[in-house]
């Protein structure tokens, strides 16, 4: 039995034929081919396969494809605009917040979601945002401060 | 790479379509909510349900409704993370919106529903003990009608419920809370973030706002039996009379009493019961804060 959904996803619509058992993530990686969204432990634990759904992080491994009909997911292919690095990925590069990446996109995203309600977030509210997101190389203080000089740049950018 | 095993999918748009294709499938068929529980427990292969059914496509199941005077209404399909962020919980039912910003992650809790966590009867639940020290009671449509009871009484073992084949949680009613009283919920993990508690304590506390006397007090616990319990026991502590220091600790004494935590390979029975006590001191503590501070609840 398969399910017809239509989603939009960066921006795109598509209608896509789903078996229920289908988690999202799965469909994004492979239906859709965007394979920046990783599974880590499928469980929901690790936090790597985090993507927004309407603005919010979701953990794709543990929500059906079905659920996702009619409704805009972005996952980190989404970020850059015409070649452009979004500024939290511009700052990741910068303060070399990456080390194994594996876990990047779901850092990046879940950080998008916080600034975008709270550009001013402290670096307690950025903790607790990232806290269903594992680094297993310890990257986490780097990743902070990538997130929060992105909160700063887009604070100062506001006030010109 | 985890994967589901194939099931046969409903998206009823009715609760009454709901609960018939409930008893049509049999007991191989289960509601879905949130699915941050099932769908882990299906990868895991710990049950293998011959049929899901979407209970998302019906219509007004996830609303926080206010009520005035009276209380308010919660749908079963309202998102942890609605109660944690709702302003209306916040500040009427502060306690709520605590247990709820405690429950696994951020991107868990926006998928994550309250029916779901009360529904799936996890000894350990976050929402249990807060929902039980505000009286809650709860509705479940079934194939033969409505029925209405306290939330404490849907737990009957762990992950097991009361409720009858076909029967689905439609709403939770958690009464306004009195005037001059407060409630608290702290949890205990390995960690801050992400872990499922090793102790959970709530506590809710009615003070007479002129002697300061305790006219009602209610301790709900998780993870320490294998359902989440009230402490009755420690209630009975504190009823009636001064909040005097030596009663506060009885009644932490009491809890420990009243909890019968299992030794698993994340604490041991008797740390457990030590946690209870520490967490229900500090519980009643913050509980007694509130109440004095007026209705900040």
């Amino acid at each position: 039995m398969k399910v017809l959904i239509d989603l939009t996803v960066n921006g795109e619509s598509y209608q896509q034929e789903v078996e229920p058992q289908t988690t999202l993530l799965e469909l994004l990686r492979h239906q859709l081919h965007l394979t920046g969204t990783k599974e880590g432990c499928g469980l929901g634990d690790c936090g790597t396969c985090v993507v927004l759904v309407g603005g919010k992080p979701v953990n794709s491994c543990l929500m059906l494809a079905v659920d996702a009909n009619r409704r805009e997911v972005t996952t980190i292919e989404g970020l850059e605009t015409n070649g452009q690095l979004h500024p939290l990925q511009q700052n990741f590069l910068e303060k070399g917040a990456v080390q194994c990446g594996f876990c990047t996109p779901a850092m990046i995203l879940s950080a998008k979601s916080l600034l975008d309600k709270n550009a001013g977030a402290s670096e307690m509210e950025i903790k607790e945002a990232l806290s269903g997101v594992l680094c297993r190389c310890g990257s986490y203080k780097k990743i902070v401060a990538a997130i929060l000089a992105t909160g700063r740049g887009r604070e100062a950018g506001n006030e010109k | 790479m985890k994967r589901l095993k194939p099931f046969a999918y409903f998206e009823p748009v009715t609760l009454a379509e709901a609960i018939k294709i409930l008893v049509d499938q049999g007991s191989g068929a289960y509601p879905l909510a949130g699915g941050t529980d099932l769908l882990v427990r299906m990868k895991r292969g710990e049950i293998n349900p011959s049929a899901l059914i979407n209970l998302k496509c019906i219509d007004g199941l996830n609303r926080i409704e206010p009520e005035v005077e009276k209380g308010m209404q919660i749908g079963p399909l309202t998102t942890i993370s609605a109660l944690e962020q709702s302003s209306f919980v916040q500040s009427a039912y502060p306690v709520l919106a605590e247990a709820a910003g405690l429950l696994g992650s951020p991107s868990i809790r926006n998928l994550a529903t309250l029916g779901g966590n009360i529904g799936r009867a996890s000894p350990a639940s976050d929402m249990a003990p807060a929902m039980m020290v505000l009286m809650t009671r709860l509705s479940v449509d079934g194939p033969e009608g409505k029925r209405e009871f306290p939330l404490d009484s849907i737990f009957s073992g762990p992950g097991r419920t009361t409720l009858k084949p076909g029967e689905v949680i439609s709403s939770f009613f958690v009464p306004k809370m009195a005037a001059h009283s407060g409630a608290a919920y702290l949890r205990l993990g390995r960690r801050e973030g992400m872990d499922c508690a090793l102790v959970g304590v709530a506590v809710l506390l009615n003070l007479s706002p002129k002697s300061g006397d305790v006219q009602g007090a209610r301790i709900a616990l998780a993870s320490v039996a294998p359902v989440p319990i009230r402490a009755r026991k420690a209630e009975a502590e504190l009823l009636s009379g001064a909040l005097t220091e030596e009663r506060i600790q009885k009644a932490a004494v009491a809890a420990a009493l009243d909890s019968m935590p299992v030794s698993d390979m994340r604490a041991s029975s008797s740390y457990r019961k030590e946690m209870v006590m520490v967490l229900t001191l500090r519980a009643i503590e913050q509980a007694r804060a509130r109440a004095e501070g007026g209705n900040n609840h």
